[in-house]
């Protein structure tokens, strides 16, 4: 019995730094940098040039398929309350009182869109469990139910609390958000039917860059009209959806966030504890150390008192 | 390794205590099974904002980290080599076995899709702090199973040694038994340093999974070192958890203390209790001026006593040795971490918990309260099982025990021979070896970017941004002679979505409005189709002369030759690569109406919401409708209704269908709610309310009989009289549907409603086609150009001027008193709408002041269908021959009496100031002269008065000669078959509930139609002399001799019947005004 106890942890030992070991020399590599590449597309939200006629919502509602709303979408009285994206409305838009910019004098009212961001590095698809919610090769941010094992992780981890629950559903809840009418069935990526219903092209699909582009050329084009910052261009490492203001930000509820998405933290955190299972591993062998190093000595004495225990 | 040492409760299991807990457990089940049927929403009070609630951050987070007692006593007791701690280690182990087992049945109950919980093993996504947590969970739930085994084992043998229930079966097992017994006692070590491994990764990750929402965790709690100190305070429980079990189960077993070993252990507790503190307070330092302490003082109220209580406390308690000697105290200081730890983890995940957006913070219901309590009550009931039926607890001593179990480890020690052992352990070893390899591989993925879990999402092809291939199509689309009006309808407006029809844009009107500034809209000009820039039309004129920039384009260009840009020439799609900045046409359409008509001060005028310039397309009720394969009308609207509730609602509130209503412009009733049909009196039919059978088919209801109806009933409402867009609906006796109607094809095609559909009606009021109005024939529901501008030539619907809302439809009739809002020209054409084109404009604009617009545009109305003038009821039931005019009218019917027609009717004229008189039944009549029903009320001195055109139609008609009241008859089944006036009469006057003397004479009465529809082109338009003088038709008579004679031709225009067209002296006038003045002043040329 001691015979094979210390064996066994000899081998314990030994496999343990053997593994580390091996591993050592690859221990270099780069931390996971979210790619944003020349497919990356994203849309450029203009307040100043929402109308509010919630076209957006409609076409979000028919194309996603959602239950009819109660009130039908021609009907203004939802702006009394603020609302958020939920599971049966992917996106909303909200009324702010006050002119959109100092340029509209005559709008009373300045509105704005919500719906997922599509963040260049989600927080959300770091967080996912199973990788149910994923980026696309052009950067929208989808949803697999197959693989959903419903913990709404994501709903915890988005900085723009926009994934919504089917709390109602006992057996098959779904996580819901927009998901850039990305057709997974059709193996598309992003194509926003919104964007398209826009009556006063307030909401513009194209690629990323040329949209910021287009956006700073707006700014410094109409500086009395727009702010000096184009909302989504750093928040939380980027999203696809940027926004245009012509009033303070705080004001129209859109969120000011820090730069550093939060992925880079829990995930820099989780590999440099588990990056090749290193630092488990180093653990393993220490404690296999400290066993086999007790043991034996626990065991020797043993032999010299005499078998009392066993 | 530990197989020595333990043995059974024997006691009998079902106490008070088990009661209770069974009852506590048997509670928090069946909110778990509510949750199964009922879903997370009918238990919980979880919403988007809280997705995590107690079932997380207490089942879960505080369940594992209590169950922390397991991996510290095992590493204490076996790594450590503080063997004479065993005793203490089964059970501790035990309580951390069923702890996580607990955990994971509890996160059955929290998943939305709990039959998914497998897929972590399969779609591996290692950049999950929860899919780390997830894995652990599951490897070290294994380890704990593989580490309880023992005790399971040794339990079974003792049945079949002592002969116990079951022991038949198990006794076949005995030798598998004691081979897999000894085989788990040889890897034991590899799996205690495994379990301790695994420990450390998951009870940090735990804190890891926290930090992916910095922005919503308050900054006392957020720190980079969460993790590590979760794994600390993890570590800092354990002990405590272990001491409370001793202490719990030797008090409720009755067996001896084990507070000889709990106090050697207690002396550890201390350095735990103060690294965890001393790097939490550390942490705090350095981060403590990103801290909010003061933002809101609860958040700082509960992380002070998390710390004091939790952690000062007990770390103080601890370290005294009287403490850890005595019973309660060490219970007390135990629980006190305990508390501290469980307080941190519901601060973490819920308290610190702060989304954006959220307007009430979470607590949890009481169903989440019982359930979390069923839980723990669980833990302890299968804890009272296990020890119950294994030996976990510390054995007994006695000579005789001490033997049997000598005995057992003997038989044990030669159950498996050396190379088995061996392979075994090699095994176990290639299991970790699998278990790194796997994590190694998973890691890798996971900073490539390259997850297993995201190959799903690879078959994704990203759209192509290729420009669409678009050419500059005609965007707008002017019918075939129609000079003014354009379709807003285009490939490329419609790429996108076509939720509404096209927009009418009438284009001469918004060349008023913009004072003939053509470059308002067509703001650049290109002079190549390729040439989708152009130049500004502004700055191009701007370098000739600043006053040519300035001026209308028509004072130098000839509009008819002109090349007038279109919007679409360059306006395509939005964003497109050479000019990303230009607008695609919608965009640019929108927002240069948008950001027009948001400035203008008439909003009725220049409206911005949506459904005033567009409509909305119906979407196809083909598949919406269900309906039986032979319906009646009923079912119909049954269907409509189940859909548009809340329209049967409005409806039953609408002038159409109550046929009565507010009445705001008949004088001495302005306030009155009732009027309507059945109380006013009409000259075209003498049956009002006597007759509801034949009167129904024009109601919006169907089945209203002689009996009555029932109007407080949507489901008798008809909807497809008005929505039919077949044209094949009819309706007949009681309001019911002709039989010959195919009623499911006319519902699947319902629409808005077109004129025919209003027509069906109101085409033929009075008995047939234009019998009352004279302006409104069949005709109009597919009119000529220029039969009726609005109608022809712009084609517009009747609600588009009878604007709706809520079924409610404007427009006022003399001849009924119901009013629902106004229908007037301004509404659309503005108080100064004869254009821009100086003194002649100006000078028509100034006749609206004293001409409403109908008089002077609509010259003549009955243009294809006569109407009818007059009728002589008191001819009626002679045994004449019917006789016929030159168009084929009848002039005399047995039935009706004699009547009188007119085409191409020249209007009569008077002063109308919008109110009007109201013949109710049971008026006196004054039988000597004509009684006027409604006359228009107004006069030439009353500014507020103006001259309006109206038909007027004259009736015979009976009246009680001893009431001096108008008299209603019945005609059907009365008169025509009798033809006997006292009889028709009585019978009409008693089903109204009126009182008839039996005598009556004829009167005549005379009723106004007020005219508005069958406006002519402008070029058929009133001329001056039409109503004026010819010699008054001049400039010069107010301008003098300088000014300029040039007046367009149509200003001298005069039809050939002009003299009988306006009698000045009858309005009021002394002669034609524009020779003696007008009404309020004074012309001081003259
Ligand atoms: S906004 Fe939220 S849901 Fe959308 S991608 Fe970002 S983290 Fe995910
Ligand atoms: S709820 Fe579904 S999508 Fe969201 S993190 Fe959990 S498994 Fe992923
Ligand atoms: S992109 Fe699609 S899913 Fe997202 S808000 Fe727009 S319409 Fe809705």
């Amino acid at each position: 019995m001691n015979f094979t106890r210390r064996l066994f942890l000899k081998h314990t030992v030994a496999a343990g730094a053997g593994f580390f070991s091996i591993f050592k020399k690859k221990a270099h590599a780069q931390d996971h940098q979210p790619v944003t590449n020349e497919l990356q597309v994203g849309c450029l939200v203009d307040t100043t040039l929402c109308i509010g006629c919630r076209q957006c919502e409609k076409a979000c509602n028919l194309n996603n398929e959602m239950p009819k709303p109660e009130v039908p979408f021609t009907d203004k009285s939802v702006f009394r309350e603020m609302r958020r994206p939920t599971e049966n409305a992917l996106t909303v838009v909200n009324e702010y009182v006050g002119n959109p910019s100092q340029d509209q004098p005559q709008r009373a009212n300045t509105y704005t869109k919500v719906q997922c961001m599509h963040c260049l590095d989600p927080s959300c698809v770091s967080a996912c469990i199973v990788g149910a919610l994923t980026r696309t090769k052009d950067g929208a941010v989808v949803y697999n139910p197959v693989i959903c094992l419903g913990c709404r992780y994501c709903m915890v981890a988005c900085p723009f609390q926009i994934p919504a629950y089917e709390y109602e559903d006992a057996l098959t809840p779904l996580v819901q958000k927009c998901e850039f009418c990305a057709d997974f069935s059709q193996g598309t990526g992003a194509d926003p039917s919104c964007a398209k219903a826009c009556p006063t092209e307030a909401i513009l699909f194209g690629k990323r860059t040329e949209l910021l582009e287009l956006a700073r050329e707006r700014i410094s084009k109409r500086p009395d009209r727009y702010i000096d910052r184009i909302y989504g261009e750093n928040e939380v490492g980027g999203t696809a959806w940027l926004y245009l203001a012509g009033r303070s930000l705080e004001e129209i509820d859109l969120l000011e966030l820090p730069g550093d998405a939060p992925p880079r933290l829990t995930e820099k955190i989780q590999h440099t504890i588990f990056r090749f299972g290193a630092i488990p591993l180093a653990i393993y062998g220490a404690l296999g150390a400290v066993m086999w190093h007790v043991n034996r000595k626990q065991d020797s004495e043993q032999d010299m008192e005499g078998d009392q225990n066993e | 390794m530990n197989s020595h040492g333990t043995e059974r409760i024997r006691k009998p299991l079902f106490t008070p205590g088990t009661y209770i807990l069974l009852t506590l457990m048997g509670i928090g089940f069946s909110f778990g099974l509510t949750r199964m049927f009922a879903g997370l929403s009918a238990v919980t009070n979880l919403d988007n904002f809280f997705p995590w609630g107690i079932w997380i951050a207490v089942d879960v987070a505080c369940g594992v980290a209590l169950a922390a007692g397991g991996f510290t006593t095992a590493a204490f007791v076996e790594i450590f080599g503080k063997h004479k701690f065993k005793p203490l280690l089964r059970p501790a182990i035990l309580t951390a076995w069923l702890g996580y087992a607990m955990v994971a049945i509890g996160l059955m109950f929290d998943l939305g899709r709990f039959w998914n919980i497998w897929r972590p093993l399969f779609n591996w996504q290692g950049n999950s702090g929860l899919f780390e947590v997830a894995m652990c969970v599951m490897a070290y739930l294994t380890v704990l199973t593989i580490e309880m085994s023992p005790s399971f084992l040794e339990g079974f043998k003792e049945r079949i040694d002592q002969n116990k229930a079951g022991s038949k079966l198990l006794q076949h097992l005995e030798k598998p038994l004691l081979v897999i017994h000894r085989a788990v006692k040889v890897v034991l070590p590899i799996f205690i340093l495994a379990g301790v491994v695994l420990s450390f990764m998951h009870q940090s990750s735990l804190g890891t999974i926290i930090l992916i929402a910095p922005t919503k965790i308050h900054s006392l709690w957020f720190t980079p070192l969460l993790p590590l100190l979760f794994l600390m305070s993890a570590v800092m429980v354990g002990f405590p958890m272990v001491f409370i079990e001793s202490l719990v189960a030797s008090k409720v077993f009755g067996r001896i203390s084990e507070m000889h070993l709990l106090e050697k252990m207690a002396k550890l507790v201390p350095w735990f209790i103060g690294l965890y503190g001393l790097v939490k307070f550390g942490d705090l330092v350095v981060r403590f001026n990103s801290i909010d302490f003061i933002g809101n003082p609860v958040y700082t109220i509960t992380f002070v006593i998390e710390i004091l209580a939790g952690v000062v406390l007990p770390f103080f308690l601890f370290t005294r040795s009287w403490v850890r000697r005595s019973r309660s105290l060490l219970f007390f200081s135990s629980l006190l971490v305990i508390f501290g730890l469980v307080l941190n983890r519901i601060n973490v995940y819920l308290v610190a918990y702060d989304p954006p957006f959220a307007t009430s913070k979470y607590f949890p219901s009481i169903g989440e309260i019982f359930f979390t309590v069923g839980m723990v009550a669980t833990i302890m009931f299968l804890y009272r099982i296990v020890v119950t039926f294994f030996p976990v607890v510390q054995r007994c001593t006695c000579g005789e025990c001490a033997a049997r179990y000598k005995r057992e480890e003997e038989q044990r020690k030669n159950a498996l021979s050396t190379p088995w052992i061996r392979i075994i352990q090699g095994l176990a070893l290639a299991m970790l070896l699998v278990f790194v390899l796997f994590y190694t591989f998973v890691h890798k993925q996971a900073l490539a970017g390259t997850s297993s879990a995201f190959n799903w999402a690879n078959k994704v092809t990203p759209v192509k941004n290729a420009p669409v291939e678009l050419s500059p199509s005609p965007h707008l689309f002017r019918p075939e002679g129609y000079a003014n009006l354009y379709m807003l309808d285009n490939e490329i407006l419609n790429t996108a979505t076509d939720f509404y029809e096209p927009v009418r844009f009438t284009h001469r009107t918004h060349d008023v409005v913009t004072d003939g500034n053509c470059g308002v809209c067509h703001h650049r000009f290109s002079m190549s189709e390729e040439d989708r820039i152009g130049e500004n039309v502004k700055e191009f004129h701007m370098d000739f002369d600043v006053r040519i920039a300035n001026a209308p384009c028509g004072s130098c260009h000839d509009m008819e030759d002109i090349y007038v840009q279109k919007c679409s020439t360059c306006h395509w799609l939005p964003g497109e690569p050479d000019d990303r900045n230009r607008l695609g046409l919608k965009g640019a359409y929108h927002q240069q109406c948008i950001g027009c008509h948001e400035g203008q001060p008439n909003a009725q005028r220049a409206p911005v919401d949506c459904l005033s310039c567009h409509h909305p397309y119906t979407p196809d009720h083909d598949a919406l409708v269900q309906l039986s394969q032979d319906p009646d009308i009923q079912e119909v609207t049954s269907s409509c209704l189940s859909c548009h509730d809340s329209v049967g609602q409005d409806i039953l509130h609408s002038a159409h269908w109550t046929w009565q209503g507010h009445s705001p412009s008949i004088r001495g009733h302005e306030h009155d709610v009732s009027l309507g049909r059945k109380t006013v009196f009409n000259n075209c039919s003498l049956a009002m309310g006597s007759d509801n059978v034949t009167c129904a088919q024009c109601h919006i209801g169907f089945g209203w009989n002689d009996e009555g109806f029932d109007f407080t009933d949507p489901q008798k409402i008809d909807c497809l009289v008005c929505h039919d867009t077949t044209q094949t609906y009819r309706k007949g006796k009681g309001g019911l549907p002709l039989e010959s109607i195919d009623l499911v094809q006319v519902a699947a095609s319902v629409g808005r409603p077109s004129r025919s559909n209003c027509g069906l009606c109101h085409f033929n009021s009075g008995g047939g086609a234009n019998f009352k109005h004279g302006d409104l024939e069949p005709i109009l529901a597919d009119a000529p150009d220029d039969f009726d501008v609005h109608m022809g030539r712009y084609n517009l619907r009747c609600q588009d001027c009878h604007t709706t809302y809520q079924h409610h439809i404007a427009g006022e009739s003399l001849a009924s008193p119901a009013v629902e809002g106004r229908v007037q020209c301004v509404q659309c054409h503005g108080s100064a709408p004869h254009g821009i084109s100086g003194m002649l404009s100006r000078h028509l604009d100034d006749h609206t002041r004293s001409v409403g617009c109908e008089t002077c545009h609509i010259p003549f109305i009955a243009k294809e269908t006569p109407t009818r003038v007059s009728v002589d009821f008191s001819r009626a039931g002679q045994d004449l021959a019917p006789e016929y005019d030159e168009l084929g009218n009848s002039t005399y019917d047995k039935k009706i009496g004699s009547q009188k027609w007119a085409k191409n009717l020249i209007p009569e004229y008077l002063w109308y100031d919008g109110t009007r008189e109201a013949h109710m039944i049971g008026d006196k009549i004054d039988p000597s002269d004509i009684v006027d029903l409604n006359r228009p009320l107004g006069e030439r001195i009353d500014p507020s008065a103006r001259i309006y055109p109206f038909k007027a139609h004259t009736a015979v008609q009976p009246f009680d000669t001893e009431q001096s009241t108008l008299v209603v008859l019945r005609f059907e089944e009365s008169f025509w078959d009798h033809y006997d006036w006292n009889q028709a009469i009585s019978e009409g006057m008693s089903r109204i509930g009126l009182e008839y003397s039996g005598s009556y004479d004829f009167v005549e009465t005379r009723m106004y139609i007020s005219i508005h529809h069958e406006v002519a082109p402008t070029r058929e338009t009133l001329g001056c002399a039409d109503c004026h003088s010819q010699s008054a038709v001049t400039c010069r008579r107010c301008h003098g001799q300088e000014m300029g004679e040039e007046l367009p031709a149509h200003a001298y225009r005069i039809y050939p019947d002009a003299q009988k067209r306006m009698d000045f002296q009858k309005l009021g006038y002394q002669g034609d005004p524009a020779l003696v003045g007008g009404r309020l002043y004074i012309n001081p040329k003259r």
